[in-house]
Protein backbone atom coordinates (compact mmCIF):
# COMPACT_ATOMS: atom_id res chain seq x y z
CA UNK A 1 0.00 0.00 0.00
CA UNK A 2 1.02 3.50 -0.50
CA UNK A 3 1.06 6.24 1.77
CA UNK A 4 -0.52 8.65 -0.23
CA UNK A 5 -4.35 8.45 0.19
CA UNK A 6 -5.19 11.77 -1.62
CA UNK A 7 -3.64 12.60 -4.87
CA UNK A 8 -5.37 15.65 -6.70
CA UNK A 9 -3.07 16.80 -9.69
CA UNK A 10 -3.35 19.81 -11.44
CA UNK A 11 -7.64 19.98 -11.39
CA UNK A 12 -9.59 22.55 -13.13
CA UNK A 13 -13.43 22.20 -11.80
CA UNK A 14 -16.01 24.86 -11.84
CA UNK A 15 -19.40 25.47 -12.12
CA UNK A 16 -22.12 27.09 -14.73
CA UNK A 17 -18.99 26.91 -17.44
CA UNK A 18 -17.19 29.29 -14.69
CA UNK A 19 -13.43 28.01 -14.07
CA UNK A 20 -13.07 28.11 -10.02
CA UNK A 21 -9.99 25.66 -9.38
CA UNK A 22 -7.26 26.61 -12.01
CA UNK A 23 -4.95 24.02 -11.49
CA UNK A 24 -4.74 22.42 -7.70
CA UNK A 25 -2.11 20.01 -6.97
CA UNK A 26 -2.51 18.60 -3.55
CA UNK A 27 -1.19 15.35 -1.87
CA UNK A 28 -2.53 13.67 1.60
CA UNK A 29 -0.80 10.71 3.17
CA UNK A 30 -2.73 8.16 5.60
CA UNK A 31 -2.61 9.74 9.28
CA UNK A 32 -2.20 13.51 8.36
CA UNK A 33 -4.42 16.67 9.00
CA UNK A 34 -3.93 19.19 6.25
CA UNK A 35 -5.73 22.59 6.29
CA UNK A 36 -7.02 24.67 3.54
CA UNK A 37 -6.73 28.42 3.92
CA UNK A 38 -7.78 31.28 2.07
CA UNK A 39 -9.92 34.50 1.50
CA UNK A 40 -13.69 34.08 0.31
CA UNK A 41 -14.27 32.72 -3.02
CA UNK A 42 -10.64 31.11 -3.75
CA UNK A 43 -12.44 27.96 -4.60
CA UNK A 44 -12.11 26.31 -1.21
CA UNK A 45 -15.64 25.42 -0.93
CA UNK A 46 -15.72 24.33 -4.43
CA UNK A 47 -12.56 22.07 -3.41
CA UNK A 48 -14.92 20.02 -1.23
CA UNK A 49 -17.79 19.74 -3.51
CA UNK A 50 -15.89 18.66 -6.54
CA UNK A 51 -14.25 16.22 -4.54
CA UNK A 52 -17.26 14.12 -3.23
CA UNK A 53 -19.33 14.74 -6.80
CA UNK A 54 -21.46 17.49 -6.17
CA UNK A 55 -24.14 17.72 -8.73
CA UNK A 56 -23.78 20.84 -10.90
CA UNK A 57 -19.65 20.94 -10.35
CA UNK A 58 -17.79 20.10 -13.45
CA UNK A 59 -14.72 18.72 -13.62
CA UNK A 60 -12.70 19.97 -16.62
CA UNK A 61 -9.56 18.05 -16.59
CA UNK A 62 -6.89 17.32 -14.53
CA UNK A 63 -6.97 13.69 -11.61
CA UNK A 64 -8.21 12.63 -8.71
CA UNK A 65 -6.63 9.69 -6.98
CA UNK A 66 -8.10 8.45 -3.41
CA UNK A 67 -6.90 5.42 -2.17
CA UNK A 68 -5.50 4.28 -5.57
CA UNK A 69 -8.80 4.65 -6.97
CA UNK A 70 -9.99 6.89 -9.47
CA UNK A 71 -12.30 9.41 -7.53
CA UNK A 72 -13.67 11.31 -10.41
CA UNK A 73 -15.53 8.32 -11.65
CA UNK A 74 -17.32 7.56 -8.92
CA UNK A 75 -20.82 8.56 -7.96
CA UNK A 76 -21.02 10.04 -4.50
CA UNK A 77 -22.51 7.20 -2.65
CA UNK A 78 -19.36 5.20 -4.00
CA UNK A 79 -17.00 7.98 -2.67
CA UNK A 80 -18.48 7.96 0.83
CA UNK A 81 -18.38 3.80 0.63
CA UNK A 82 -14.86 4.32 0.01
CA UNK A 83 -14.08 6.46 2.89
CA UNK A 84 -14.73 9.78 1.98
CA UNK A 85 -17.00 11.76 4.06
CA UNK A 86 -17.82 16.05 4.00
CA UNK A 87 -19.27 17.87 7.10
CA UNK A 88 -21.17 20.25 5.05
CA UNK A 89 -20.94 24.56 5.76
CA UNK A 90 -24.68 24.44 5.79
CA UNK A 91 -25.92 20.90 6.61
CA UNK A 92 -29.53 20.07 5.00
CA UNK A 93 -32.58 19.72 6.83
CA UNK A 94 -34.64 16.56 5.82
CA UNK A 95 -38.13 17.08 7.79
CA UNK A 96 -40.00 13.68 9.08
CA UNK A 97 -36.46 11.60 9.09
CA UNK A 98 -35.06 10.96 12.34
CA UNK A 99 -31.56 10.97 12.23
CA UNK A 100 -31.74 7.12 13.57
CA UNK A 101 -33.33 6.08 10.55
CA UNK A 102 -30.91 8.01 8.60
CA UNK A 103 -27.73 7.18 9.90
CA UNK A 104 -29.44 3.38 9.49
CA UNK A 105 -29.64 4.03 5.69
CA UNK A 106 -26.04 5.16 5.44
CA UNK A 107 -24.34 3.05 7.97
CA UNK A 108 -26.34 -0.30 6.36
CA UNK A 109 -25.26 0.50 2.96
CA UNK A 110 -21.64 0.87 3.53
CA UNK A 111 -21.66 -2.47 5.59
CA UNK A 112 -23.70 -3.69 2.67
CA UNK A 113 -21.10 -2.15 -0.09
CA UNK A 114 -18.18 -3.41 2.09
CA UNK A 115 -19.77 -7.21 2.07
CA UNK A 116 -20.57 -7.03 5.61
CA UNK A 117 -23.56 -7.64 7.24
CA UNK A 118 -26.13 -5.54 7.87
CA UNK A 119 -26.38 -4.89 12.23
CA UNK A 120 -29.11 -6.09 14.15
CA UNK A 121 -31.45 -3.21 14.95
CA UNK A 122 -29.96 -3.34 18.90
CA UNK A 123 -26.11 -3.62 17.46
CA UNK A 124 -27.07 -0.36 15.71
CA UNK A 125 -28.34 1.33 18.22
CA UNK A 126 -25.93 0.24 20.75
CA UNK A 127 -23.03 1.58 17.86
CA UNK A 128 -25.41 5.55 18.06
CA UNK A 129 -25.06 5.25 21.32
CA UNK A 130 -21.06 4.25 22.05
CA UNK A 131 -20.64 7.63 19.35
CA UNK A 132 -22.96 9.50 21.33
CA UNK A 133 -20.92 9.48 24.42
CA UNK A 134 -18.08 10.00 22.99
CA UNK A 135 -19.34 13.47 21.41
CA UNK A 136 -21.25 14.06 24.54
CA UNK A 137 -24.04 14.05 23.51
CA UNK A 138 -27.97 13.86 24.34
CA UNK A 139 -29.70 10.87 23.61
CA UNK A 140 -32.56 12.74 22.38
CA UNK A 141 -30.75 13.75 19.65
CA UNK A 142 -31.03 10.33 18.05
CA UNK A 143 -34.85 10.96 17.80
CA UNK A 144 -34.43 14.44 16.32
CA UNK A 145 -35.41 15.21 12.87
CA UNK A 146 -31.93 15.35 10.21
CA UNK A 147 -30.61 19.19 10.90
CA UNK A 148 -34.40 20.27 11.83
CA UNK A 149 -34.54 23.39 14.28
CA UNK A 150 -31.47 22.69 15.08
CA UNK A 151 -28.93 25.42 16.34
CA UNK A 152 -25.83 26.47 13.98
CA UNK A 153 -24.02 24.74 17.18
CA UNK A 154 -25.67 21.56 16.60
CA UNK A 155 -26.12 21.41 13.19
CA UNK A 156 -21.89 21.20 12.96
CA UNK A 157 -21.88 18.84 15.80
CA UNK A 158 -24.72 16.76 14.10
CA UNK A 159 -21.93 16.87 11.68
CA UNK A 160 -19.21 16.00 13.37
CA UNK A 161 -21.46 12.82 14.98
CA UNK A 162 -22.00 10.97 11.58
CA UNK A 163 -18.41 11.59 10.94
CA UNK A 164 -18.15 9.27 13.76
CA UNK A 165 -20.98 6.62 12.73
CA UNK A 166 -19.28 6.62 9.34
CA UNK A 167 -15.54 6.40 10.27
CA UNK A 168 -14.15 7.77 7.13
CA UNK A 169 -10.70 7.49 5.59
CA UNK A 170 -10.71 11.08 5.01
CA UNK A 171 -12.76 13.91 6.72
CA UNK A 172 -13.50 17.13 4.75
CA UNK A 173 -14.61 19.65 7.15
CA UNK A 174 -15.95 22.79 5.42
CA UNK A 175 -16.03 25.87 7.61
CA UNK A 176 -17.29 23.83 10.14
CA UNK A 177 -15.99 26.73 11.98
CA UNK A 178 -18.26 29.41 10.62
CA UNK A 179 -21.15 30.38 13.39
CA UNK A 180 -19.76 28.56 15.90
CA UNK A 181 -18.79 30.08 19.62
CA UNK A 182 -15.66 29.24 21.60
CA UNK A 183 -17.54 26.54 23.17
CA UNK A 184 -19.18 24.87 20.30
CA UNK A 185 -16.02 25.25 18.43
CA UNK A 186 -13.99 22.77 21.10
CA UNK A 187 -16.53 20.52 21.24
CA UNK A 188 -16.31 19.91 17.76
CA UNK A 189 -12.63 19.79 17.94
CA UNK A 190 -12.64 17.38 20.57
CA UNK A 191 -14.51 15.23 18.59
CA UNK A 192 -12.85 15.40 15.72
CA UNK A 193 -9.38 15.03 17.72
CA UNK A 194 -10.56 11.51 19.43
CA UNK A 195 -11.86 10.10 16.39
CA UNK A 196 -8.39 10.40 15.01
CA UNK A 197 -6.27 7.15 14.53
CA UNK A 198 -3.04 6.68 12.23
CA UNK A 199 -4.50 6.06 9.68
CA UNK A 200 -7.08 8.89 8.91
CA UNK A 201 -6.29 12.11 7.49
CA UNK A 202 -8.57 15.25 7.24
CA UNK A 203 -8.72 18.15 5.47
CA UNK A 204 -9.98 21.60 7.25
CA UNK A 205 -11.29 24.36 5.31
CA UNK A 206 -11.09 27.33 7.09
CA UNK A 207 -10.32 31.20 6.37
CA UNK A 208 -9.83 31.21 10.46
CA UNK A 209 -6.80 30.16 12.32
CA UNK A 210 -8.74 29.62 15.57
CA UNK A 211 -10.09 26.02 14.69
CA UNK A 212 -6.52 25.20 14.34
CA UNK A 213 -5.72 26.15 18.02
CA UNK A 214 -7.46 22.83 19.06
CA UNK A 215 -6.85 20.67 15.83
CA UNK A 216 -3.31 21.24 15.02
CA UNK A 217 -2.69 20.80 11.08
CA UNK A 218 0.54 18.93 9.97
CA UNK A 219 0.45 20.93 6.96
CA UNK A 220 -0.95 23.76 5.79
CA UNK A 221 -2.52 25.31 2.50
CA UNK A 222 -3.15 28.60 0.83
CA UNK A 223 -5.36 28.72 -1.90
CA UNK A 224 -5.81 32.03 -3.39
CA UNK A 225 -8.03 32.36 -6.88
CA UNK A 226 -8.29 28.60 -7.86
CA UNK A 227 -4.65 27.57 -6.82
CA UNK A 228 -2.76 26.71 -3.67
CA UNK A 229 0.10 29.47 -3.59
CA UNK A 230 1.91 28.22 -0.98
CA UNK A 231 2.29 25.21 1.20
CA UNK A 232 4.36 24.66 4.83
CA UNK A 233 4.11 23.53 8.14
CA UNK A 234 2.02 24.79 10.82
CA UNK A 235 3.82 27.98 11.38
CA UNK A 236 2.13 29.06 7.90
CA UNK A 237 -1.23 29.74 10.25
CA UNK A 238 0.83 32.22 12.08
CA UNK A 239 2.05 33.83 9.70
CA UNK A 240 -1.51 34.14 7.95
CA UNK A 241 -2.89 35.03 11.61
CA UNK A 242 -0.59 38.80 11.93
CA UNK A 243 -0.23 39.69 8.15
CA UNK A 244 -3.60 38.41 6.36
CA UNK A 245 -3.83 36.47 2.95
CA UNK A 246 -2.09 39.36 1.09
CA UNK A 247 1.33 38.62 2.13
CA UNK A 248 0.86 35.08 1.00
CA UNK A 249 1.93 34.94 -2.63
CA UNK A 250 4.16 31.75 -2.88
CA UNK B 1 -56.73 8.57 15.92
CA UNK B 2 -58.00 9.54 12.80
CA UNK B 3 -60.52 8.44 10.50
CA UNK B 4 -58.97 7.32 7.88
CA UNK B 5 -60.90 7.20 4.77
CA UNK B 6 -59.31 5.65 1.03
CA UNK B 7 -60.66 7.56 -1.60
CA UNK B 8 -62.58 5.25 -3.96
CA UNK B 9 -62.84 2.83 -1.83
CA UNK B 10 -64.65 3.96 1.85
CA UNK B 11 -67.73 5.72 1.99
CA UNK B 12 -67.31 8.84 2.38
CA UNK B 13 -70.09 11.67 2.64
CA UNK B 14 -70.25 14.38 0.57
CA UNK B 15 -71.28 16.83 3.12
CA UNK B 16 -70.60 16.88 7.21
CA UNK B 17 -71.76 19.70 9.18
CA UNK B 18 -70.35 20.22 12.74
CA UNK B 19 -72.61 22.08 14.92
CA UNK B 20 -71.19 24.17 18.40
CA UNK B 21 -68.38 22.33 20.21
CA UNK B 22 -68.19 19.32 17.04
CA UNK B 23 -65.18 18.34 15.76
CA UNK B 24 -64.19 16.48 12.90
CA UNK B 25 -60.49 15.13 12.58
CA UNK B 26 -59.90 12.92 9.44
CA UNK B 27 -57.41 11.64 7.09
CA UNK B 28 -57.78 10.88 2.92
CA UNK B 29 -55.84 9.09 1.12
CA UNK B 30 -55.54 8.37 -2.27
CA UNK B 31 -53.77 4.89 -2.90
CA UNK B 32 -51.51 4.64 -5.96
CA UNK B 33 -52.85 2.67 -9.03
CA UNK B 34 -56.26 4.40 -8.56
CA UNK B 35 -57.95 7.05 -10.02
CA UNK B 36 -59.44 9.11 -7.55
CA UNK B 37 -62.31 11.47 -6.77
CA UNK B 38 -63.14 13.14 -3.22
CA UNK B 39 -65.68 15.96 -3.31
CA UNK B 40 -66.45 17.16 0.19
CA UNK B 41 -68.59 20.24 1.50
CA UNK B 42 -67.80 20.66 5.32
CA UNK B 43 -70.15 23.12 7.23
CA UNK B 44 -69.13 24.78 10.67
CA UNK B 45 -72.57 26.09 11.59
CA UNK B 46 -72.30 26.22 15.43
CA UNK B 47 -69.53 28.24 17.50
CA UNK B 48 -66.61 26.14 18.70
CA UNK B 49 -66.92 23.53 15.32
CA UNK B 50 -63.21 22.50 14.21
CA UNK B 51 -62.70 20.58 11.10
CA UNK B 52 -58.93 18.97 11.53
CA UNK B 53 -58.23 17.40 7.73
CA UNK B 54 -55.93 16.06 5.73
CA UNK B 55 -54.97 14.21 2.62
CA UNK B 56 -52.09 12.81 1.26
CA UNK B 57 -51.74 11.41 -2.95
CA UNK B 58 -49.26 8.98 -4.05
CA UNK B 59 -49.65 9.04 -7.87
CA UNK B 60 -46.98 6.63 -9.79
CA UNK B 61 -48.03 5.98 -12.80
CA UNK B 62 -51.42 7.55 -14.90
CA UNK B 63 -53.87 8.24 -11.55
CA UNK B 64 -56.51 11.10 -12.32
CA UNK B 65 -56.66 12.46 -9.03
CA UNK B 66 -58.95 15.28 -8.07
CA UNK B 67 -59.76 16.47 -4.98
CA UNK B 68 -62.45 19.65 -4.41
CA UNK B 69 -62.93 20.52 -0.69
CA UNK B 70 -65.38 22.98 0.20
CA UNK B 71 -65.20 24.81 3.64
CA UNK B 72 -67.58 26.83 5.03
CA UNK B 73 -67.37 28.61 8.16
CA UNK B 74 -70.88 29.85 9.04
CA UNK B 75 -70.53 30.74 12.52
CA UNK B 76 -68.14 32.60 14.72
CA UNK B 77 -65.25 30.86 16.60
CA UNK B 78 -64.89 27.92 14.26
CA UNK B 79 -61.04 26.63 13.05
CA UNK B 80 -60.57 24.76 10.17
CA UNK B 81 -57.35 23.21 8.51
CA UNK B 82 -56.97 21.66 5.78
CA UNK B 83 -53.28 20.12 4.96
CA UNK B 84 -52.94 18.46 1.70
CA UNK B 85 -49.68 16.19 0.70
CA UNK B 86 -49.31 14.44 -2.58
CA UNK B 87 -46.46 13.60 -5.29
CA UNK B 88 -47.22 12.93 -9.09
CA UNK B 89 -44.92 10.40 -11.16
CA UNK B 90 -45.51 8.98 -14.73
CA UNK B 91 -48.28 10.33 -16.35
CA UNK B 92 -50.47 10.85 -13.35
CA UNK B 93 -53.09 14.46 -13.53
CA UNK B 94 -53.68 15.54 -10.01
CA UNK B 95 -56.29 18.21 -9.65
CA UNK B 96 -57.05 20.38 -5.97
CA UNK B 97 -59.68 22.89 -5.82
CA UNK B 98 -59.99 23.92 -1.98
CA UNK B 99 -62.47 26.69 -0.91
CA UNK B 100 -62.69 28.47 2.25
CA UNK B 101 -66.29 30.29 2.88
CA UNK B 102 -66.39 32.67 5.64
CA UNK B 103 -69.83 34.03 6.20
CA UNK B 104 -70.09 37.81 7.46
CA UNK B 105 -71.13 36.59 11.18
CA UNK B 106 -68.50 33.95 11.18
CA UNK B 107 -66.23 36.56 13.20
CA UNK B 108 -62.64 35.32 15.04
CA UNK B 109 -62.77 32.31 12.36
CA UNK B 110 -59.14 30.39 11.91
CA UNK B 111 -59.40 28.77 8.84
CA UNK B 112 -55.75 26.80 7.68
CA UNK B 113 -55.64 25.36 3.98
CA UNK B 114 -52.46 23.98 2.37
CA UNK B 115 -51.63 21.85 -0.68
CA UNK B 116 -47.73 21.04 -1.44
CA UNK B 117 -47.06 18.55 -4.52
CA UNK B 118 -43.73 16.58 -5.41
CA UNK B 119 -43.95 16.31 -9.58
CA UNK B 120 -41.94 13.26 -9.87
CA UNK B 121 -41.65 13.22 -13.78
CA UNK B 122 -42.29 16.06 -16.41
CA UNK B 123 -44.94 13.75 -17.83
CA UNK B 124 -47.20 14.32 -14.42
CA UNK B 125 -49.17 17.56 -13.90
CA UNK B 126 -50.23 18.78 -10.74
CA UNK B 127 -52.96 21.70 -10.98
CA UNK B 128 -54.26 23.50 -7.79
CA UNK B 129 -56.70 26.19 -7.52
CA UNK B 130 -56.63 27.28 -3.50
CA UNK B 131 -59.72 29.94 -3.12
CA UNK B 132 -60.45 32.40 -0.40
CA UNK B 133 -64.08 34.33 0.26
CA UNK B 134 -64.09 35.92 3.22
CA UNK B 135 -66.84 38.45 4.47
CA UNK B 136 -66.51 38.58 7.79
CA UNK B 137 -63.35 40.95 8.89
CA UNK B 138 -62.34 39.89 12.38
CA UNK B 139 -60.58 36.24 10.85
CA UNK B 140 -56.71 34.80 10.66
CA UNK B 141 -56.80 32.56 7.27
CA UNK B 142 -54.38 31.27 4.98
CA UNK B 143 -53.67 29.44 2.00
CA UNK B 144 -50.72 28.07 0.12
CA UNK B 145 -50.33 26.17 -2.40
CA UNK B 146 -46.98 24.81 -4.04
CA UNK B 147 -45.42 22.72 -6.40
CA UNK B 148 -42.04 21.74 -6.58
CA UNK B 149 -39.22 19.21 -7.46
CA UNK B 150 -37.43 16.94 -5.36
CA UNK B 151 -34.26 19.12 -3.78
CA UNK B 152 -31.08 18.51 -5.50
CA UNK B 153 -29.31 19.76 -2.49
CA UNK B 154 -30.89 17.36 -0.30
CA UNK B 155 -30.27 14.04 -2.51
CA UNK B 156 -26.54 15.41 -2.34
CA UNK B 157 -26.66 15.36 0.81
CA UNK B 158 -27.59 11.75 1.69
CA UNK B 159 -25.83 10.36 -1.13
CA UNK B 160 -22.75 11.96 0.37
CA UNK B 161 -23.55 10.00 3.34
CA UNK B 162 -23.13 6.39 1.63
CA UNK B 163 -27.00 6.18 1.18
CA UNK B 164 -27.72 4.63 -2.41
CA UNK B 165 -29.58 7.50 -4.48
CA UNK B 166 -33.10 5.38 -4.66
CA UNK B 167 -33.25 4.89 -1.12
CA UNK B 168 -31.89 8.50 -0.49
CA UNK B 169 -35.39 9.12 -3.12
CA UNK B 170 -37.40 7.00 -1.10
CA UNK B 171 -36.70 8.92 1.85
CA UNK B 172 -37.44 12.01 0.30
CA UNK B 173 -40.25 11.21 -0.37
CA UNK B 174 -41.22 9.71 2.66
CA UNK B 175 -39.76 13.23 4.27
CA UNK B 176 -42.03 15.45 2.08
CA UNK B 177 -45.50 13.61 2.99
CA UNK B 178 -44.46 13.07 6.30
CA UNK B 179 -46.81 15.90 7.96
CA UNK B 180 -49.39 13.58 6.85
CA UNK B 181 -48.31 10.36 6.75
CA UNK B 182 -47.95 10.42 10.96
CA UNK B 183 -51.07 11.02 11.01
CA UNK B 184 -51.73 7.73 9.35
CA UNK B 185 -51.56 3.73 11.38
CA UNK B 186 -48.45 2.24 10.13
CA UNK B 187 -50.06 -0.39 7.58
CA UNK B 188 -50.25 2.62 5.22
CA UNK B 189 -46.60 2.79 4.68
CA UNK B 190 -46.73 -0.45 2.53
CA UNK B 191 -49.80 0.39 1.13
CA UNK B 192 -48.74 3.39 -0.78
CA UNK B 193 -45.36 1.48 -1.65
CA UNK B 194 -42.97 2.27 0.99
CA UNK B 195 -41.78 0.16 3.68
CA UNK B 196 -41.34 1.94 7.18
Amino acid sequence: MSDILLDIRDLHAGIEGKEILHGVNLTIGYGEIHAVMGPNGAGKSTLGAVLTGRPGYEVTSGTVTFAGRDLLAMTPEERSWAGLFLSFQYPIEIAGVTMTNFLKAAVQARRKAAGLPELSAGEFLALMKQKMALLKMKPEFAKREVNVGFSGGEKKRGEIFQMAMLEPVLSILDETDSGLDVDALKIVADGVNSLRTPETSAIIITHYQKLLEYIVPDVVHVLKEGRIVKTAGRELVDVIENEGFEAING
Amino acid sequence: MDKVFVIGRDEIPSKVVLGAGESLRATFVALPGASAHLSLTVELTGEGAELDAAGLFVCREAENVSIEMNVRHLAGRCRSNQMFRGIADGRSRVRFNGLIYVEQDAQKTEAYQSCHSLLLSEGARVETDPQLEIYADDVVCSHGAAIGYPSADELFYMRSRGIPEQEARRLQIISFLSPVLSRLPEEFYSLIGFQS
